[in-house]
């Protein structure tokens, strides 16, 4: 929007909404790194700082509502402000869900670094990478009304599926042979599916995006695709 | 109708709803045909060399509330006046081009009767204009001055006319007290029912709500929003938040044109024009 707000006020809660929203982004990121690392260099202490920092994503969430239900009462926002407020304070949710994620990563990595040295930790790293990378985009879809980049993370999601499936597969053979590491690769299998579920988030995140951008809902395409491809 | 406007009936009669023949019913889907109250047609007006609207395209739908927005200047009040020919009170202001059609009809047509217009074309102004007579002589005027005489036929209009502006209950037992001794709002439901008492097409409203309080303001917006099943309403309005909570259409208008027409939730929610955006957000200026 070229001009600024005539209501000075408004521009400046419009601002304190986005910043709150991206600082959550960012709080949120380095939880899920922390987690990850903690669990490849079997960091303990670096787990229990992950599970103490999500309380402040946790505060940043009731903070992104708070602004945006005050925006909605005072200034009665329209058009793309409106879906500004409304997409803030769905993705502050969905950050907040991938952040409680991080904090099941780190859980489940204290336990793993009870047990014996697990080398199967590392394959998660190509997972929690295309995560890492489809919520960095979602974010920047976000804050540059990247209409294409939101619409392109469903496809890279996909990827993130397929290897989720692969390495889940992979782990529960290993589960059956069994010899000790059982319950560590349990607690493994249990990550893998976090990161699986973070890329999901990331997507809803870029579907916010879009909304803001076009005011489309692009959200259940796929539902539509196959409902449109029976009917044929 | 006048006699004479009947070889005036154009092809802008209300549309009928469904064209019901098995072609059609064969189709996916059937989409409703809307019907028009007004037909605005390339209008320019002038206030003496100064061109003050600049080519009016739009079509007024049947039974919405239909709300003008913009700023000051910008035409909306001089357009609503145009659809009951109040501009021809003053001087030097005309239709330069185009036409107005309500109801088939060029309503600039010369033969056509300027009184009977605009007892089909009611108005309600922005200060609430209450005769100085009583509540029910000021319900009954408009048919009378039409060559309504008999006392049941009025009674009976007055009551249901105030009844249809929800002002009934409030002023039942004292119908002979004079319509300037009621509160504001009251005062500008009585122009409603004045209004509607001689069952018009069209009601214009120019900023109706202006001089009311919040809670006079949310009654007179709960009674359009009632009245538009039976009637059509075009609105003007500089409160934003009154366009999008009671209208169904919203045009905006600037420096004389129309930016922009289309349903008041896409309107207030992803208008397609830069401007529209900027005013409707407050960055305008």
């Amino acid at each position: 929007m070229p001009g600024g707000h005539i209501f000075r006020d408004f521009d400046h809660a419009i601002r304190n909404l986005k910043d709150e929203v991206l600082l959550m982004a960012s709080l949120t990121r380095q939880n899920l790194e922390r987690a990850t690392r903690a669990l490849i260099e079997r960091d303990i202490e670096l787990s229990r700082t992950v599970i103490g920092d999500d309380s402040e994503v946790d505060d940043l969430e009731m903070k992104v509502d708070h602004t945006g239900m005050e925006i909605l009462v005072r200034h009665h926002p329209v058009a793309t402000d409106l879906r500004l407020v409304i997409s803030s304070m769905k993705i502050s949710t969905c950050l907040e869900r991938i952040s409680d994620h991080a904090v099941n990563i780190a859980k489940r990595a204290k336990k793993i670094c009870k047990g014996s040295d697990l080398p199967e930790v590392t394959l998660v790293e190509p997972l929690y990478a295309l995560a890492d990378s489809l919520l960095r985009d979602a974010m920047t879809a976000f804050t540059d009304h990247n209409i294409e980049l939101a619409e392109g993370l469903k496809l890279r999601d996909k990827e993130l599926d397929k290897m989720h499936k692969s390495l889940i597969s992979s782990l529960s053979q290993q589960l059956e042979e069994a010899n000790g590491k059982s319950e560590s690769l349990l607690h493994l299998i249990f990550v893998v599916r976090s990161l699986e579920r973070v890329g999901d988030l990331a997507v809803n995140i870029g579907e916010d995006a879009v909304f803001l951008g076009t005011a489309q809902d692009i959200r259940h395409s796929s539902r539509k695709e196959t409902k449109d491809t029976e009917s044929d | 109708m006048s006699p004479h406007c009947n070889h005036a009936m154009l092809g802008y009669m209300f549309h009928r709803s469904v064209i019901m023949s098995s072609e059609v019913l064969d189709q996916p889907s059937i989409k409703t045909q809307v019907e028009i109250a007004a037909s605005i047609r390339e209008v320019d007006f002038c206030y003496g060399s100064s061109l003050i609207l600049k080519n009016i395209n739009l079509e007024i739908e049947l039974n919405k509330v239909t709300a003008f927005i913009g700023p000051s200047g910008c035409g909306k009040s001089t357009l609503l006046r145009c659809l009951n020919r109040m501009n021809d009170e003053i001087p030097r202001a005309r239709v330069t081009k185009g036409k107005i059609f309500i109801q088939g009809e060029d309503i600039y047509d010369p033969r056509v009767d300027v009184a009977r217009l605009r007892n089909e074309v009611g108005m309600v102004f922005q200060k609430s204009n209450a005769f100085p007579r009583s509540i029910f002589e000021n319900v009954a005027y408009g048919l009378q001055i039409r060559g309504e005489r008999n006392s049941k036929v009025l009674a009976e209009s007055v009551e249901q006319a105030l009844r249809a502006a929800a002002l009934w209950d409030e002023v039942k037992d004292r119908l002979h007290e004079s319509g300037v001794g009621l509160s504001g709002g009251q005062q500008q439901r009585l122009c409603i029912a004045r209004a509607i008492a001689v069952k018009p097409r069209i009601v214009l409203m120019d900023e109706p709500c202006s001089a009311l309080d919040p809670i006079a303001t949310l009654k007179v917006e709960e009674l359009i929003t009632q009245l538009a099943k039976v009637y059509t309403f075009i609105i003007v309005t500089h409160s934003m938040q009154q366009a999008s909570r009671v209208s169904d259409k919203t045009a905006f208008f600037y420096l004389g044109e129309v930016i922009e027409y289309d349903d008041t939730s896409t309107m207030f929610s992803n208008p397609r024009e830069k401007r529209t955006e900027e005013y409707i957000s407050g960055r305008f200026g």
